[in-house]
């Protein structure tokens, strides 16, 4: 993660100073991976980037409850994780991942066909994502996307470190069915 | 190691958690299991899928958009917490500025003074000519680079850039100024502080029993509210919409809020207004409305309860 700790941590006081360039600075080393979250939680970049100015509104609003137990960058996926989580008991669409909602990856630099299938290939993972309890999906994208260890994703969710392992493995095992599923059913269809 | 073991294993080995004991127990069941090494296989395959998915960025756009979010969040809180200084230290911090402008003054003095200085038309310490003008609204001028000051007697100086610089000075609640800001609210030039700042002239000097808030400001309110993408800006609408006196424009505009907008914070402050507006007015649809949020179980705690509480304190 980027940030070391106690950077991270006078950001934070910086923050609570009043100092704007903190939260800017905070803003710089921790939106991509928190947008990238939200946005693998949510159902569409719009509300994920919502979700993500409430993450830093809230750090605005709680830097005197940080508290130290956990990473600066732990205590702020808590925060999205929390965010989200309301989000989706508000938003039921969460659920549908459209494929246009995936993006256009036209600037890459490959083929047509490539590209099609890339993009096909990614509405998969993001609908296999979603098909997952948000339980599993929250330790999931935070162990493959995020490299957390079990014991930063234990702090995150509050929950135990066991409990952590088996909510990936779950994913992991319900993903694979899927997968092999959608194999199945691409090679009937051609 | 034992098949069914295999995927806590593989998983541990997958996020590089497994140790060296650990992953050399699984190679050794591997070497002499075909299963379970088709099953590894497949848990790598699926592992090796997530990957495809690749990462959404932060557009320039949203990036903007949020650090202007963020410093209007820092400013508000400064407001916030602003501790008035002791009245000794005050006497001392006069004194002591006093004394630095005493002192200035003699040296500029002792040097001849400061050179005469022309008054530019764009000074924002002097009127510009023309000062106390707005342009015509009607042909929907293009205007800019938008600076407020608030008057110590309560006036609100506006100064833009249209074909030239103006500035204009007057109360909030004088039809021109009222007019102006509600004509800049709807610019989607301004950025996010500027909007906050043109619904603070807007509302700040209104409250329970003043007039009506003009039309031409609740409209752009409720326009603000219902378009704009950034949720702070939006709260803020909902906030000065609420500080005026409710009419049925107002009403609709906070219930469509409340049935819509994505923001939890928002809709608390929808519900909020709507609860004290049925309170002095029992609408039906606004109770209708309240009823609705208090029960739904897909609503955010906070504005379920509060749509709950209002309900309660209306004497329906």
């Amino acid at each position: 993660m980027a940030g070391g700790l106690i950077d991270d941590r006078s950001l934070l006081e910086r923050i609570r100073r009043g100092d704007a360039g903190g939260a800017e600075e905070l803003f710089e080393r921790y939106a991509p991976a928190l947008l990238r979250f939200a946005s693998r939680m949510l159902s569409d970049r719009e509300t994920a980037e919502e979700v993500t100015q409430e993450v830093f509104v809230k750090v605005i609003s709680r830097a005197h409850q940080y508290d130290g137990r956990a990473a600066v960058s732990s205590w702020l996926f808590a925060i999205a994780a929390n965010a989200c989580r309301d989000r989706k008991r508000h938003d039921r669409r969460a659920t549908i991942v459209p494929l246009e909602a995936v993006g256009d990856l036209s600037a890459s630099g490959e083929g047509a066909d490539a590209r099609l299938e890339s993009r096909q290939r990614r509405a998969a993972v993001r609908q296999a994502l979603a098909s997952l309890s948000d339980e599993q999906r929250e330790a999931l994208v935070l162990a493959r996307y995020h490299g957390l260890p079990y014991a930063e994703i234990s702090k995150v969710l509050g929950i135990s470190v066991g409990a952590v392992k088996t909510r990936i493995f779950r994913a992991v095992e319900t993903l694979k069915a899927r997968f092999s599923e959608g194999e199945r059913s691409w090679n009937a269809a051609n | 190691m034992e098949c069914r073991e295999l995927t806590d294993y593989a998983v541990d080995r997958l996020l590089g958690e497994a140790a060296a004991p650990e992953r050399d127990e699984l190679e050794r069941h591997l070497a002499g299991c075909g299963s379970c090494s088709r099953e590894l296989a497949a848990l790598e395959e699926t592992w090796g899928e997530l990957g495809t998915d690749r990462d959404d960025p932060v557009t320039p756009e949203f990036r903007v958009r949020t650090l202007e979010l963020l410093e209007d969040e820092m400013s508000r809180r400064r407001i916030r917490e602003f501790h008035p200084r002791k009245r000794a230290l005050r006497i001392f911090a006069q004194a002591a500025a006093l004394a630095v402008a005493a002192a200035a003054g003699f040296l500029v003095a002792a040097r001849g003074g400061f050179p005469a200085r022309p008054v530019s038309a764009g000074s924002p310490l002097e009127p510009a000519a023309g000062a106390n003008t707005a342009p015509d609204l009607a042909v929907n001028p293009r205007l800019s680079n938008v600076a407020y000051r608030t008057e110590p007697d309560g006036r609100v100086g506006i100064e833009f850039d249209s074909t030239t610089r103006h500035s204009v000075l007057g109360r909030p609640e004088d039809p021109q100024i009222s007019r102006l800001l509600a004509y800049l609210l709807s610019l989607n030039v301004q950025t996010a502080g500027e909007k906050s700042r043109a619904i603070e002239l807007v509302s700040g000097h209104s409250g329970p029993g003043a007039a009506e808030a003009s039309p031409d400001v609740v409209s752009a309110l409720g326009a603000t509210l219902k378009r704009d993408r950034n949720p702070g800006v939006r709260k803020k609408a909902a906030e000065a919409l609420a500080s005026f006196r409710s009419t049925p424009e107002i009403r609709a505009a906070l219930l469509d809020a409340l049935a819509s907008d994505p923001n939890p914070g928002v809709r608390l402050v929808a519900v909020e207004a709507l609860a004290a507006s049925a309170k002095e007015t029992p609408d039906p649809k606004t109770i209708q409305s309240l009823r609705e949020k208090a029960f739904d179980p897909q609503e955010n705690g906070f504005v379920r309860a509060r749509a709950a509480s209002a309900l309660k304190a209306i004497d329906l």
